[in-house]
């Protein structure tokens, strides 16, 4: 916490009080009551974590509920209800005696009152039935409501955090690519450029797709020349580093010109063995893949680097120092 | 000038509030005139049981007359009248039943005031919802002025006691928040009144090393002073205070004084010291970072203001909102609702050493101006002065409200009491004075 800093002694409480809540609210993100927060620590953790807790059906049961009718009273209690038995002789025999029982006492006020007051029971059971549904369900409307707010808080304080860890990752990238823009010299056409510019790039490779085409053709038989003999040495190297370090590529030919990129891409999944997605697509693996074996282990921070600078950059390299397609294990060791 | 002093308890080993705070009044008015204190013969406010021999003796120099209490008070008796009238319709009678089972019912004590109205210029009563103050007040109405020390609970919406505040000469009330709720619940306002409050006997110099030295105290620590009693907020004040233990300044503690009610968690952060003479009192507050008032209901809290004499902050149970008046009146002290703010308070009054310096300077400011001895005499003697001034001018003309008739006395037609507490005003009495803000001044930086 902050320390207050008060530069008189005039101090203004109800401010600081302000001041104080304030900090609170910050810190809670919505300013429950203590009440509110017992109830909402009270909360089961799957309850709060499994979507299945709220019922899909949950509205309609809600509107059924309300508009149920009303069972029928259970219990019925009419005129001849206290004469009533299974036993015909002594049916007939109250029969018989009912006019005598009514000179004694009139019954029928009894009567009427007993069955108004079964069907009030039955009624009154009826609405507390329906109260007690209704009660549930307005709990676990309200427990879901609360639930859901709160997910959504900590969501949104999630993506909050990680819009900011993004944006500094963001403005980072940027400060280290104007730093390495002012660092590298280009000059076409001259050795000292090719021999510099893949080293600089190795480190910090810049996003642009042209460059190993400008930066290739210039020396023929040194740096593969053609586009196609750098797409070959890379998927060789995929390939490699994706199952076993022995001769992969040579069954696609490697090195011959004119070879498709479907055909590399089939061989280096054939023989170095790397995860499915590399093999049906052919040539050009898609960004996520790439960054996982080429460089993904090695730096976060370049994963989000398109494949194809990656591949533009290593490839002059390995091309002037070995020359050899095979060259397996430096590869694995260039890693 | 003769006065009596008339408290249901009177004794220098009784340090409750209004009992406390008459044997103050009472000796410091004893300079300035003719002091006499009647009262009873009890010491337990629960049982009301004759301790003091009945008759005249001097505590402190000042001659106290005891008059024994009629019975012990039956404390089922009372909780079910207190039920009756508190939450419940009910009749005049049922009240005059509930202040007799409260007590202290002494019929000799009422007697004497009757008998001997003459011999005494003015009787100051204190706390107006014991037996002796509403039938001794009745009693002598035309001489008596009334120290009511209402706190905000239920017997203040009882239909006895409005007639009570309507016919005494003066009342002097503990804090403008207590006057607002009296003069609103009782419709007093013709009747002169003023803010008075209570001083202390607040000694030169007060040694924190030598507390700290004779309980072994060496870290920093917030002090409670006072009954450690769940009706005193304590129960609240131990579960605020061991949940935030993680988040509370480092080496903070909380130190206890006074005789436990409430069970005391076991804890290295709390320590109960136990009732403690009031050198040790003293030296404990001059000792604390702060002192922690954490009950609900208070008229005024003594403790309280010996904390702001001697340059202590206060943090306060807001819900209590004289207490928290008087730290907003004050900028003496801050308060909490709920635990966020008690940890959130703590940690500001206990970390930020300017805010806690600030806090205290201001208390010491606010004690003297407002709750010295020389201000408080003064007020009682201003007051005291307006009385003779009106009798001896005949200006004041005195009103008996009529007793109801029998039948109306059994009428069960009076609101519960909790109905009426709950339509009186709350929230502390904010004085918007021009010149009491400060705003240039005032900024904090957080």
């Amino acid at each position: 916490m902050a320390e207050f800093n008060i530069r008189t002694d005039a101090v203004d409480v109800e401010q600081i009080m302000r001041q104080i809540r304030a900090r609170i609210r910050e810190k809670r993100g919505v300013d429950y009551t203590e009440q509110q927060i017992q109830e909402l620590a009270t909360v089961k953790l799957e309850r709060f974590l499994d979507p299945k807790g709220v019922r899909s059906d949950l509205v309609e049961q809600f509107r059924r509920t309300r508009t149920a009718t009303p069972e029928p009273p259970k219990y019925t209690f009419e005129d001849s209800t206290i004469y009533d038995t299974h036993r015909g002789l002594l049916r007939f025999m109250r029969r018989l005696l009912n006019p005598i029982l009514k000179l004694l006492f009139n019954p029928n006020p009894l009567i009427h009152v007993i069955h108004t007051q079964a069907q009030i029971n039955s009624l009154y059971a009826q609405q507390f039935r329906v109260r007690d549904e209704l009660d549930a369900l307005y709990y676990e409307v309200i427990h879901n409501l609360v639930l859901e707010l709160t997910r959504l808080g900590i969501e949104n304080k999630n993506l909050k955090m990680r819009l900011e860890s993004l944006a500094s990752r963001l403005d980072f990238d940027e400060r280290r690519s104007r730093a390495l823009e002012g660092v590298v010299q280009y000059r076409s056409g001259t050795a000292a450029a090719r021999e510099e510019r893949p080293r600089v790039m190795e480190s910090a490779p810049l996003p642009v797709e042209g460059l190993s085409a400008a930066a290739a053709p210039s020396t023929p038989g040194t740096l593969g020349t053609a586009d196609g003999t750098a797409r070959r040495r890379r998927r060789r190297r995929r390939g490699r580093r994706g199952g076993a370090g022995h001769a992969p590529g040579a069954g696609a030919s490697p090195g011959t010109p004119g070879t498709t990129p479907e055909a590399g891409g089939a061989a280096g999944a054939g023989t170095g063995g790397p995860a499915p997605d590399d093999a049906p697509g052919g040539g050009m693996p898609t960004a996520a893949a790439t960054q996982g074996r080429s460089n993904g282990p090695m730096d976060n921070a370049a994963s989000s680097v398109p494949l194809n600078i990656d591949v533009a950059e290593r490839g002059p390299q390995r091309g002037s120092r070995v020359g050899d397609p095979d060259e397996g294990p430096d590869d694995t060791s260039d890693l | 000038m003769k006065l009596a002093v008339v408290v249901q308890r009177y004794g220098a080993d009784i340090n409750g509030g209004a009992e406390l705070h008459a044997r103050y009044v009472a000796e410091h008015l004893a300079r300035h005139a003719q002091v006499e204190v009647l009262s009873t013969c009890a010491r337990d406010y629960v049982t009301w049981r004759n301790a003091y021999p009945p008759g005249v003796e001097s505590v402190n120099g000042l001659p106290v007359r005891r008059f024994p209490v009629d019975h012990e008070r039956d404390v089922h008796v009372f909780a079910q009248r207190s039920d009756r009238v508190f939450e419940q319709p009910h009749s005049r009678l049922d009240e005059l039943r509930w202040i007799d089972s409260e007590g202290p019912t002494s019929t000799p004590l009422i007697t004497h005031i009757k008998a001997n109205r003459k011999a005494y210029d003015y009787f100051i009563f204190f706390s107006y919802r014991y037996y002796h103050a509403y039938h001794g007040a009745q009693s002598v109405a035309d001489r008596s002025m009334l120290v009511p020390t209402a706190e905000r609970d239920e017997a203040i919406g009882l239909s006895i006691f409005p007639p009570v505040f309507r016919s005494v000469r003066a009342l002097m009330y503990n804090s403008p928040e207590e006057r607002r709720m009296i003069q609103t619940a009782t419709n007093n306002h013709d009747v002169p009144g003023v803010v008075v409050g209570i001083g202390s006997e607040i000694p030169g110099r007060p040694e924190a090393q030598r507390f700290r030295q004779k309980y072994g105290i060496t870290g920093r620590f917030a002090l409670y002073v006072g009954r450690i009693d769940r009706n005193k907020g304590c129960q609240e004040l131990f579960t605020f205070f061991l949940r935030a233990v993680p988040a509370l300044p480092v080496g903070l503690g909380l130190v206890l004084i006074g005789n436990a009610i409430l069970p005391i968690p076991d804890h290295p952060r709390i320590r109960h010291l136990g009732f403690l003479s009031d050198e040790d009192k003293f030296d404990a507050l001059a000792a604390a970072d702060l002192l922690v008032m954490p009950s609900y209901y208070e008229s005024l809290s003594m403790v309280a203001l010996e904390a702001w004499a001697l340059g202590r902050p206060v943090l306060a149970n807001g819900k209590c909102e004289v207490l928290r008046g008087q730290c907003i009146r004050s900028r003496a002290g801050l308060y909490y609702d709920t635990q966020a703010e008690f940890v959130e308070t703590l940690r500001a009054v206990a970390d930020s050493r300017s805010l806690n310096e600030a806090l205290g300077a201001n208390g010491q400011r606010f004690y003297q101006h407002h709750y010295a001895w020389p201000v408080i005499e003064q007020k009682y003697l201003d007051m005291l002065e307006r009385l003779a001034r009106e009798d001896r001018e005949m200006t004041k003309k005195m009103r008996r409200e009529r007793e109801p008739g029998w039948f109306a006395r059994r009428r069960r037609v009076l609101p519960a009491a909790t109905e009426v507490l709950a339509g009186l005003p709350s929230g502390p009495v904010l004085e918007t004075t021009k010149a009491g803000k400060n705003p240039a001044h005032d900024r904090l930086r957080g």
